[in-house]
């Protein structure tokens, strides 16, 4: 007997021609769909994607097909994997077939799934299918028993799994009606099918009543499977396709940064008002977004209990868009809409909360981005409307009039050097680094302290530096991710010229918001410099043998991630690496470390504002400080420290744990 | 005839204001460096017997306008009533008090007659050449310079209270005259309707010129009301403020929170009670003029800006100073 | 309503002043200068009062070149139109000179309203308002918290800050000067596309002969009062620790409080 079966077997090959005709109508109508969503991208701003192919590709590749980020998390990843996995070989298996059946066997009567490789095949897709019901039933198991908080359900939640299922079983049960009736011992391969079969009965009498379950069950399947694939292009399915799209034109420039507002000075509006305000990239984000969760899952806003969360906006921003739908005819046209977004789409408490902490970015498996559109939208309040906080005024004026956020005059800026020997670069100019500052390491009392371990530190290791003392200004980071793109630049242009007049390469930065900025931002101005965050200089020294330990400190130190030394930049070890290297310094991680570190509440410019909705972020962070048991959370960011301070004095823990800077921690040692 | 100085009285609802007998005895010192005399005009409705009250505080002059349109203060009645004074008893030197009326009242004056003003002094003397020097804060207290009005007349100033001594009761008698001056109802262009306390003692911090205030170490919200106690202890225009933590912890209501995120105040006074000093606090108050700490941390950041630190439990501090402070308000 | 608001532009309050080696005045290098924050309010009174009544708002602001911002800077939040006295002979000009210099400026301009601070935060004379309203015969209320224009615009209702917590309500006929104290509002933050706008507004160049006055009349030559001898005042005594038994503590803090600080 031959190692094969017939493929239209029982139910005519004839069926060919109407499954031909639907299938042919169903893939248009699946392309009017993703029509109709190109044309709603399209409306967008132009933004150009199409560099860097290869790296592109191979992010679909590790992201999408081996889902790199999915399997963060084991039961949704697992779960995504088996259905992606089990379809994504059912799908080859059906091409197969149709090559054979439509090419092969029709031009060249060549039947090539015959043999062990039919057996193969059929054990495979078997084995696929039934992982992809696995999957399935995971699921629905976690949407529907497990509920976690983070999952809306949405009818199209529902319609679309048991779409699948249904797929999923209709074919199994076909395979399984057509083994029972034509039983050839090696369907045994086709392991699901075959024991499905052994239910049927396969007496004469029921051959025929077996016949005609199988033709009916058949045409369930290829309507279920069409209606699938329509549905798809109208659907969160649609992730299938968006999804992958949005990971091949992913941002590949730094996370921290953040475009500018290019030829400010010729705008006639700034931010985003309305959708056309956004790029197509952006739009596109908010097609490829599933629901899935994981950004809010790690909102510190949205943890803390703040009206935030990035999958919230994003779904707000989406739903706009299909409203919006009608009134937006092809690109760039299409009625004006009456209100701005932010403030009504996306509410202002929203916009504000965000500490641009990129927690969400770093979670979601197809690169939705959250912090462009958060600042987008706080552009258009404060550069159109001036709408923000009385807390908000008074930083941009003070920022305005003395170039850091508290109401200090700017000739103060230097005087925590006054008895410390330093050279101001108009004093000197011929030294190797810059040490930049900045504001809190400048003005605050407690910060100071941190400035000076620092410079210690430096001195010890015989590093060549000075500092620009009363005329360094703000960096401009938080001007930036508070909307006012405008102070920024002018802070920013101001530094550059400074940085050019003293022929300023190396700069070495106390706090990794400047770094950032410097970093990432400054070339979008002409400014390149090679930035150091103190942690990796330091560790450099270190490593080089110019800074030595003399004692160890005993204590048992939990390392607090910042941000914008972590997720914005990657540096996650020369941190730790220094503490490591201390003897007697014992190193704890706290449960969310490293890429999923937990902001302090700072970013974004929270800092200078009000925190009156919710809990208190840094609260918060304190209390999974304190559940590591460490008597010390070692800080590299200013900011961090201050809320951390804050926070455990707050909780009223100061007695058992305290915040060091790990300058402060290495000049004890040093 | 003896060059006259002539300094302005200033009551209110039939009382003296302690400025008027300070007034008095920096405009007998300067008279008698110029070989003058000083005399002082009071201004109002029905005043016989406040112009008795001011009888033996060395004026040789008790000058009196009394007029139902000086009832109320307006710069308007009370301008014109100073002016025609003046074109009768044309003196040297014309002294007032920088206070809320006074520093309404003298710009006009200084423009009908066409001459200068220094306002808001805190030191009058002559100089060598016989002019009055006049010392003035400027730059919010940073500066200080030296005023003078070389030609027209008279020279005006008007002086901060509370920075000079006040006159004594002497034995010396005044004169008390009467000078009938007619203001009629077109010079008088702005009406007061109304004068209106605002509610209670406590008025808005931003605007007060005593704030106690209370961080973390006040550990309750009930404790708040010995700081209450306190700043009533100071009278009228004192306001009660606290700190971000102590508002965080629930302590006090958040409008009254000082500081970066809360306001930006600028009182005469602060008395900071368990209040560490964090920059977003201090950002709030440091330009406050004079500040009193109150904290059990010798290493409080908020100890290098204070005037005057204690280092001590602010339960006992408080209501011992409470008592102090009441003691002394009742002296005055 | 057309409103005029007469604003100077002076050291931010927290610039560290140096007073030149003759001692006849100020360092003006490495000064950072904003507009007097007093004005401000004077300047958002006026854009609401143009919000509710339509009408125009013109800033007046004498000084050196650099005034231009501060008049830009209204220009920014949304008046319509600014007038900047430049004259080097305008230079020295106490508050009777200055008023004198804006009432010629402003007696020939149609206005119902003219508003400016209660002082400025440089000489803190708080004088200019008074002697402009005298010198134009108009009513004027200082140290205003709250201002009503009557539906017809002819009259006008303050409120003005006093002494141990006392307002006065005053009521006057316009066109009249009001002084505003903080307090009064909450001056808005220029937009961008007004800062943009405000860039180009062209704004009228007003000097001595175009005043038609002489060098005579206005600045250091044309003012009543003279000042000189600029001098820090004593150093502020480094902050005292008090330690020891808190009733000798509360003693030496009233001490201090009564005696050096002179606050009760």
């Amino acid at each position: 007997m031959e190692i094969t079966r017939e493929i239209f077997w029982n139910v005519g090959s004839w069926v060919r021609w109407p499954v031909y005709g639907l299938g042919l109508l169903v893939v248009i109508i699946f392309i009017l769909g993703l029509v109709k969503r190109f044309r709603l991208w399209r409306i967008g701003k132009p933004d150009i994607r199409n560099d860097q192919i290869l790296k592109r590709i191979g992010t679909v590749l590790s992201y999408g097909l081996f889902h790199k980020r999915i399997l963060k998390e084991p039961y949704p990843g697992i779960m995504h994997l088996f259905i992606f996995w089990g379809f994504l070989f059912l799908l080859i298996g059906t091409a197969l077939i149709f090559l054979q059946e439509d090419f092969t066997r029709l031009i060249f009567d060549k039947v090539f799934i015959q043999g062990s490789f039919y057996l193969t095949f059929s054990f495979i897709l078997d084995l696929f299918g039934l992982m992809a019901i696995i999957g399935v039933l995971l699921a629905a198991f976690r949407r529907y028993i497990l509920k976690p908080e983070r999952l809306d359900n949405k009818l199209e939640d529902a319609f679309g799994l048991l779409l699948i299922f249904l797929v999923l079983v209709t074919g199994f049960t076909n395979e399984g009606l057509r083994i029972a009736v034509t039983r050839p011992e090696f369907e045994r391969y086709s392991f699901v099918g075959w024991e499905i079969s052994k239910i049927f009965s396969s007496s004469e009498q029921a051959i025929a009543s077996l016949k005609t379950a199988h033709v009916v069950c058949w045409w369930f399947h290829v309507l279920l499977a069409f209606t699938f694939i329509g549905y798809v292009a109208y659907s969160k399915l649609i992730h299938l396709i968006t999804s992958p799209l949005n990971q091949f034109f992913r941002s590949l420039t730094p996370q921290g940064e953040i475009k500018p507002i290019p030829d400010i000075e010729n705008q006639e509006t700034f931010g985003v008002a309305k959708l056309q305000d956004f790029t197509w990239k952006q739009l596109l984000d908010t097609d490829a977004c599933t629901r899935c969760g994981r950004c809010q899952d790690n909102c510190p806003a949205h943890l803390s209990g703040k009206p935030l969360s990035p999958k919230k906006v994003i779904q707000d921003l989406r739903n706009h868009l299909n409203q919006s739908a009608g009134n937006l005819k092809k690109q760039g046209g299409g009625q004006e809409e009456t209100v701005p977004i932010g403030g009504n789409v996306i509410l202002e408490d929203e916009l504000w909360a965000c500490t641009t902490c990129a927690a969400c970015q770093e979670a979601c498996p197809v690169f939705v981005q959250v912090i462009d559109k958060v600042v987008d939208l706080r552009r258009y309040l404060v550069l159109m409307e001036s709408k923000f906080s009385p807390e908000v005024k008074l930083f941009f004026k003070n920022m305005e009039t003395n170039s850091n956020p508290w109401t200090i005059g700017f000739a103060t800026r230097a005087d925590w050097a006054k008895d410390l020997n330093l050279k101001n670069l108009s004093e000197n100019k011929e030294v190797e680094y810059l040490l930049w500052v900045g504001c809190s390491g400048s003005f605050d009392e407690r910060n100071r302290k941190v400035s000076r371990s620092l410079v210690s530190l430096l001195q010890k290791a015989g590093v060549s530096f000075g500092i620009l003392g009363s005329e360094e200004m703000c960096c401009g980071e938080t001007a930036r991710r508070m909307g006012n793109e405008y102070l920024a630049q002018i802070l920013m242009q101001q530094n550059i010229e400074l940085f050019s007049n003293y022929g300023i390469k190396k700069i070495i930065t106390l706090c990794p918001h400047c770094f950032n900025t410097f970093k990432n931002e400054y070339h979008q101005f002409g400014g390149n410099y090679r930035v150091f965050h103190y942690s990796e200089l330091l560790l450099n020294l270190y490593q080089e043998g110019k800074l030595k330990w003399k004692t160890g400190i005993e204590m048992k130190a939990a390392y607090h991630d910042s941000c914008y030394l972590g997720r914005h930049n990657g540096i996650y070890n020369a941190p730790r690496m220094l503490l490591n290297s201390l003897p007697d310094t014992k190193v704890v991680e706290m449960k969310r470390n490293r890429a999923k570190s937990f902001c302090c509440g700072a970013g974004g410019g929270r800092m200078w504002m009000e925190e009156t909705l919710g809990k208190r972020i840094n609260q918060l962070r304190v209390e999974q400080i304190a559940a590591t048991g460490a008597s010390v959370v070692a800080t590299a960011c200013p900011y961090c420290l201050t809320m951390l301070e804050d926070g455990i004095k707050e909780k009223g823990l100061e007695k058992g744990l305290s915040v060091l800077d790990i300058t402060e921690i290495l000049d004890k040692a040093c | 005839m003896a060059k006259e100085i002539l300094v302005i009285a200033e009551q209110k609802d039939g009382r003296l204001k302690k400025i008027s007998f300070e007034l008095l005895c920096i405009g007998k010192k300067l008279a008698d460096k110029i070989g003058g005399t000083v005399s002082i005009l009071l201004l109002g409705y029905q005043v016989d017997k406040l112009a008795e009250e001011l009888d033996g505080y060395g004026a040789q002059k008790i000058l009196a306008v009394d007029s139902e349109a000086l009832k109320n203060y307006t710069n308007e009645s009370y301008a014109k009533a100073i002016v025609e004074v003046v074109k009768i008893r044309h003196p040297e030197i014309l002294l007032g008090g920088a206070t809320a009326s006074g520093k309404d009242l003298f710009p006009r004056v200084a423009a009908r007659l066409q001459t200068g003003l220094a306002s808001d002094c805190t030191s009058l003397d002559i100089s060598p050449e016989g002019l009055l020097l006049a010392q003035r804060p400027i730059f919010a207290g940073k500066i200080l310079v030296d005023a003078i009005i070389p030609e027209a007349r008279p020279q005006i100033a008007t002086l901060r209270p509370n920075v000079l001594p006040a006159a004594e009761k002497g034995s010396q008698k005044s004169e008390i005259e009467k000078i009938p001056v007619e203001i009629k109802p077109m010079d008088l262009k702005a009406i007061l309707k109304e004068t209106v306390k605002t509610a209670g003692e406590r008025i808005d911090l931003t605007e007060a010129s005593v704030i106690v205030s209370g961080g973390r170490g006040m550990a309750s919200q009930e404790n708040f009301k010995i700081l209450e106690e306190l700043a009533s202890a100071f009278g009228e225009g004192t306001a009660v403020g606290a700190s971000r933590s102590a508002v965080d912890s629930g302590f006090a209501p958040h409008d009254i929170q000082v500081g970066q995120t809360g306001k930006v105040v600028n009182p005469n006074l602060y008395i900071a009670c368990g209040i560490s000093g964090s920059i977003q606090h201090l950002a709030g108050m440091r330009t406050s003029k004079y500040i009193v700490a109150v904290n059990k941390d010798p290493e409080a950041p908020i100890f290098q800006l204070a005037d005057c630190g204690i280092v001590a439990d602010l339960f006992k501090i408080v209501p011992l100073l409470t008592e102090e402070v009441k003691k002394i308000k009742a002296q005055q | 309503m057309d409103v005029i608001v007469c604003l100077k532009q002076v050291p931010d309050t927290e610039t560290k002043i140096k007073i030149n080696p003759e001692g006849t005045g100020i360092v003006t290098e490495g000064i950072k200068y904003v507009m007097n924050p007093y004005d401000e309010y004077a300047v958002e009174e006026a854009l609401k009062i143009k919000e509710k009544f339509g009408g125009t708002v013109t800033i007046i602001s004498m000084g050196p070149a650099r005034v231009v911002d501060a008049i830009r800077n209204a220009l920014a939040m949304g008046a319509d139109e600014g007038v900047h006295l430049n004259d080097p002979a305008f230079e020295g000009s106490d508050s009777f000179t200055t008023a004198k210099i804006l009432s010629k400026v402003i007696k020939d301009m149609k206005y119902d309203l003219i508003l400016t601070g209660k002082q400025a935060m440089d000489f803190d004379c708080s004088q200019v308002f008074g002697c402009l309203a005298e010198l134009l015969e108009l009513p004027y209320v200082s140290v205003v918290t709250g201002l009503e224009i009557s539906a017809d615009g002819k009259t006008a209702i303050a409120k003005r800050e006093t002494e141990g917590g006392v307002e006065e309500i005053i009521q006057m006929p316009l066109p009249a000067v009001v002084a505003a104290q903080k307090g009064l509002n909450e001056p808005r933050y220029a937009s961008l596309p007004g800062i943009m706008k405000a860039k180009k507004k062209v704004i009228k160049e007003i000097n001595l002969t175009t005043l038609g006055m002489t060098a005579s009349e206005v600045g250091e030559a044309g003012s009543k009062m003279k000042t000189k001898n600029f001098q820090l005042p004593p150093e502020r005594k480094a902050g005292k620790k008090i330690e020891g038994e808190p009733p000798e503590a509360v003693k030496e803090i009233v001490r201090m409080l009564h005696d050096e600080a002179k606050l009760i």
